[in-house]
């Protein structure tokens, strides 16, 4: 049985919560986790270290609610994919019958590469449906760009209210939809500038000799071996489901490699491509999604020209 | 016979794919010249005739002497393998042990074959069993005196019937991405070179041909050659430790695999990272 506004809801009861002070993200969490701690809820807290702390001091002394660290389970969305799924099936099997989760993205995930974290929330509603999940995203209005808040109306099917009401969201759109519409991303500064390596129709053993060669100690070595990893695959796909040519370039900026794999194709039909695993591995649902674990910023842009995959291995947080 | 490393010394099993029949005969020269020299009996196994073959040896310093203390023998292919037909790895196995036997009794230092193999691959059906006894004949060369140059006509053959009998090689001049052939120690099988999605499949072939057998449940892959391995040819590892009942065991100085087997929960895969 669940306890609270999310009673006799069937799957993850997805809030939205704009905030525009700290009694406003106080007067909301607090009676949530503590309701959940009254039900013997597993209760749960992934702020960054000033909110949590606020948080902390807010809850009585001795209060079970785990504070997760904020920097381990949000640097990817695959990986918070990945982790929070783990987390929520341990949370089930141990026989909860409710997850309280407050959450919030660091406001360096709500620049440069918010496409793919916009992305991670709207593809949520379907991969944490399988679990009794009451989750609160919290965003910080003072600090939120209003293109991402407008992204958070439509990718939270409920919103919470100062006052501690609850209620749907008019601007939801369900996954399915959201995630096939074409969403640009800020384009990389180091793209208007000349690509240190072209490569038209490269094998991707060619690809990946190219990355070695650009690499020559830029990136730590598991950054490298995911870059390696992730233009394999890029690559792989786009000769085999992609429209000829395949062209792929990649810059090396003092901080990064940046790499693109264009074709003139329309990219990957699964909405979902990239955040969640497809398929046993044979194809390419598989591949994509590793690429997705192993870069630090994956965007898909479509246009009339084609589909183009940018992969960013190191600091992929340049001003917008 | 440059691409690859032999891991000890004297252990050579190497494939050389021609266009040129004057890059056999080169071949044959060479491998005379350094087989004579180094006190081995040589056969030379090739489909044209012992005059054709005595003429290109002319140049080899003391061929005909060796020829008659059978140091040097001349086979046309059908004396050696039985000619169009599929193969018998065992039993071709068996015949080689005998052979390096008896060269080794007769006095030689050891047994060194050149043999051109066209003949014997050119169906389907023919190539899975010779590349199944390549592998089983490359465990024996890994351990004993015996080497081989295996030679294939590319002009007949084809580059992708070439790659699937190259690749069991663990030298080879043909274009192959990834080589599987014998280990040394407890590792059964060494892989090098690369696996990706453009040859998982044949790898895939490849590791059913060579079909390596677990030892006390673990079934080593030496892996210090292997410069990248992908998911997919990770799922083949799996696989054929699933099949039978072992962990495949990858040794593998590249942190990058074992991260692939964590994302993907492969419980019968265990990577160890070594330097």
């Amino acid at each position: 049985m669940r306890s609270g506004a999310a009673s006799g809801h069937v799957g993850y009861f997805h809030e939205a919560f704009v905030y525009g002070s700290d009694e406003e993200l106080l007067a909301v969490t607090l009676p949530f986790l503590l309701d959940g701690i009254a039900a013997g809820e597993p209760t749960a807290v992934n702020l960054d270290e000033r909110n949590a702390e606020l948080v902390r001091r807010a809850l009585p002394t001795g209060a079970e609610v785990t504070f997760l660290p904020v920097s381990d389970v949000y640097t990817r969305p695959s990986v918070a994919l990945r982790s929070y799924r783990e987390l929520l099936a341990s949370y089930v099997a141990a026989g909860a019958a409710q997850i309280r989760m407050v959450g919030e993205l660091p406001p360096v995930l709500l620049g440069a590469t918010w496409d793919w974290w916009a992305r991670y929330e709207s593809a949520i509603n379907h991969a944490y449906d399988d679990f009794p999940l009451w989750g609160i995203c919290a965003y910080d209005r003072r600090g939120t760009p209003a293109h991402v808040l407008a992204d958070v109306a439509r990718t939270h099917p409920l919103v919470a209210r100062p006052d501690g009401g609850h209620e749907a969201a008019g601007l939801y759109t369900e996954p399915t939809s959201y995630l096939t519409e074409f969403r640009p991303a800020p384009a990389d500064p180091v793209q208007r500038t000349t690509p240190l390596v072209e490569l038209v129709d490269p094998t991707p053993a060619s690809a990946r000799a190219a990355v070695h060669a650009a690499d020559r100690g830029l990136l730590p070595p598991d950054g490298l071996d995911g870059l390696v990893i992730a233009v394999s695959e890029v690559v792989s796909n786009a000769l085999r489901h992609g429209e000829p040519p395949v062209c792929l370039r990649l810059w090396r900026a003092p901080d990064r490699i940046v790499v693109t794999v264009h074709d003139r194709g329309t990219g990957p039909k699964d909405p979902y491509a990239g955040l969640l695993p497809a398929g046993d591995g044979s194809d390419g649902g598989l591949g994509l999604w590793i690429s997705h674990q192993s870069c630090d910023h994956v965007t898909h842009h479509r246009d009339a020209g084609g589909f183009t995959i940018r992969l960013t291995a190191g600091n992929p947080h340049f001003p917008v | 016979m440059t691409s690859g490393s032999v891991s000890h010394l004297g252990y050579t099993h190497g494939c050389l794919a021609y266009d040129d029949p004057a890059a056999l005969r080169s071949l044959a020269v060479e491998q005379v010249s350094a087989g004579l020299a180094a006190g081995e009996q040589v056969w030379v196994i090739c489909p044209q005739d012992r005059g054709t073959v005595t003429g290109w040896l002319a140049s080899v310093p003391g061929v005909d002497a060796a020829r008659r203390r059978d140091a040097l023998r001349l086979l046309p292919v059908g004396e050696a393998y039985r000619h169009d037909e599929v193969v018998d790895p065992e039993r071709q196995v068996r015949a080689y042990v005998r052979a390096t036997t008896e060269a080794l009794t007769a006095g030689h230092t050891g047994l060194r074959v050149v043999a051109e193999a066209t003949d014997l691959v050119r169906t389907t059906a023919q190539r899975d069993a010779f590349a199944r006894y390549e592998h089983r004949i490359d465990h024996w060369m890994r351990h004993r005196p015996m080497s081989a140059v295996c030679a294939y006509d590319r002009s007949r053959l084809g580059d992708a019937a070439i790659a699937e009998l190259a690749c069991m090689h663990p030298q080879t001049n043909a274009e192959v991405l990834f080589r599987l052939h014998a280990g040394d120690g407890d590792a059964v099988v060494a892989l090098a070179g690369e696996l990706d999605p453009s040859n998982h499949r044949g790898f895939a072939a490849a590791l059913e041909r060579a079909d390596p057998r677990p030892v006390a449940g673990r079934l080593v892959f030496d892996a210090a050659e292997l410069r990248f391995v992908d998911h997919r040819s990770l799922l083949h590892l799996r696989d054929h430790a699933r099949r039978h009942g072992a962990v495949a065991v990858l040794r593998t100085p590249s942190r990058a695999p074992a991260r692939l087997v964590d994302l993907l929960g492969l419980a019968e895969v265990r990577v160890e990272v070594v330097r």
